[in-house]
């Protein structure tokens, strides 16, 4: 019975770590100096064009990781709760009419990381093995 | 207004000239739609304004086009912005259809001035970017005002609340529509002559357009209100160069009232507007009109339905409600080829309920399929 036991708390706990791991490896990240408050409720108002100022009065200047990468496809899935054709559509609208600017794109998580790294506005997502010290995460995803 | 095109055209030849001083992007959309309708004698109007037909042999004209974007940051907080349409319905012959400046005064302020269109039903702003919303067409028994666009300006004040986002947009502007497509196709139809002689021009004005908008945006609805006003005057020309002050669409004003939106419950959007314009001419014309329409979200389809009513009575005369009046069904399937294109195929049914004695069944009833693609780039 012990030993049963036993075999099922590491499955539990493997099961754990596995998801959270899975859960969390990728980032949603800002400039370090940038100290707003900040929940998947305001990410997602920031990314389709809603909100243009952080918490602390700044201008932001969200930035989409390009198609290619994994990120894109996984930041609008989990944060935006959009596919790709839905985020599209909703900008098609917004960029035809003249109401709003596409989020600039960067190509690479380096791109990233460095980019954000020097811009107080700037609010992007990379892979979290990507991060460094340059940047701060605020959220996972 | 001329100054206003001079100026948006010229900032954006001195953008693309220049392309050290100024950021320019360019974007477009586009529609390849093919239809028809099923019998000999039917006809559809798909494009009221642009007089956009489906007849009983398969055409690409009625409503396939091409948009191109250009936008050009000139100065800090300052745009200039052009779009050229093609039109299959215009020969595909490039028009500079919209062009105005966009600066923006404060975060939170936005003044736009030059050509544009008026913000009138839900969709009339994006009526031609197939690509952002279901259907084929937002439905054309409803869409079928002469007049769509007007020069002017805009001032739009956004805010947010925790769980909306907000905005308020005020506008003024006027439009003289010379030689106006739609209405001289009606007086061609109709055989109109003014003093013995055909009409070959008549010539659209609405004026003192103005009015706002309110948006307001939560995370699974939207809600979008409109009103504005507007003078009217039309001018018909005869074969013979005679022009005349045509009495009954002239010298009165019109009011637009409208609220529509979106609704989304799981996979299921409901997609609203109902609309309510009024003249106040000796007979007292009303059009109230509406829209119901559902979409079904599962994976790149997009199954749809909609419904789409339009009436005409005149509330100040002993015959109150026997004038044009039409109702479109469509049922049809957007599927997402890719992130940037859909395939669609829908299918119509025009019902006209006008009144078979005063003539005002005009348009006929009809039966129509159509397929296409749309895109953007």
């Amino acid at each position: 019975m012990k030993k049963k036991q036993g075999k099922k708390i590491v499955l539990l706990a493997s099961t754990l770590l596995f998801s959270s791991l899975s859960f969390s490896d990728m980032a949603v990240i800002v400039h370090p100096d940038n100290t707003s408050t900040f929940n998947t409720a305001i990410i997602k108002k920031i990314f389709l064009g809603k909100q243009t100022k952080f918490t602390d009065g700044k201008i932001v200047i969200p930035m989409n990781a390009s198609e290619t990468l994994p990120t894109y496809d996984a930041f609008n899935d989990k944060m935006i709760g959009k596919s790709r054709t839905q985020i599209n559509a909703y900008w098609a609208r917004l960029v035809f009419t003249g109401k709003g600017d596409l989020p600039k794109i960067l190509t690479s998580d380096t791109d990233i990381v460095s980019t954000v790294s020097v811009n107080q506005g700037a609010i992007s997502y990379v892979d979290s093995s990507s991060v460094t010290d340059k940047v701060k995460v605020i959220a996972n995803f | 207004m001329k100054i206003l095109k001079t100026l948006s055209i010229a900032s954006l030849a001195f953008a693309l000239a220049s392309p050290a001083l100024a950021e320019v992007k360019f974007s477009g959309f586009g529609s390849l739609v093919a239809g028809q309708t099923l019998e000999d004698d039917e006809k559809l109007n798909a494009d009221f304004y642009d007089v956009g037909q489906y007849e009983n042999t398969t055409t690409f004209k009625a409503e396939s086009v091409l948009g191109l974007q250009v936008t050009a940051d000139i100065a800090p907080d300052l745009k200039a912005t052009g779009q050229l349409l093609a039109k299959g319905t215009d020969e595909f012959k490039p028009e500079l259809d919209w062009y105005y400046l966009t600066y923006k005064a404060a975060d939170d302020w936005t003044l736009m001035a030059g050509r544009r269109n008026i913000p009138m039903y839900y969709y009339s702003e994006f009526s031609e970017v197939g690509y952002a919303y279901p259907w084929i067409r937002p439905p054309s028994n409803l869409y079928w005002w002469q007049v769509t666009q007007f020069d002017g300006f805009h001032a739009s004040y956004d805010f947010s609340t925790e769980n909306y986002t907000n905005s308020v947009t005020a506008f003024y502007g006027n439009e003289y529509s010379d030689d106006n497509k739609e209405m001289l196709y009606y007086a061609e139809i109709g055989n109109r002559q003014l003093n013995g002689a055909s009409i070959v021009r008549v010539d659209e004005y609405w004026t003192d357009i103005a009015g706002f908008n309110v948006n307001v945006i939560g995370d699974s609805f939207d809600i979008r209100m409109v009103y504005f006003q507007n003078d009217r005057k039309r001018i018909d020309t005869n074969v013979n160069g005679e022009t005349a002050i045509r009495a009954s669409a002239s010298g009165f004003s019109q009011q637009f009232l409208g609220v529509g939106g979106n609704v989304n419950i799981d996979n299921l959007t409901i997609i609203y507007d109902a609309n309510y314009v009024a003249y106040d001419d000796d007979v007292g014309t009303v059009f109230p009109t509406y829209l119901i329409s559902t979409v079904y979200n599962i994976g790149q389809y997009q199954p749809y339905l909609s419904y789409s009513k339009a009436d005409h009575w005149q509330t100040k005369s002993d015959n109150e409600k026997n004038y044009e009046e039409h109702y479109m069904a469509s049922i049809g399937l957007r599927y997402n080829l890719s992130s940037k294109a859909s395939a669609k195929f829908q299918f119509d049914h025009f019902e006209d309920e006008g009144d078979k004695a005063t003539g005002w069944d005009y348009h006929g009833n009809s039966q129509t399929v159509t397929a296409g693609v749309d895109f953007i780039f």
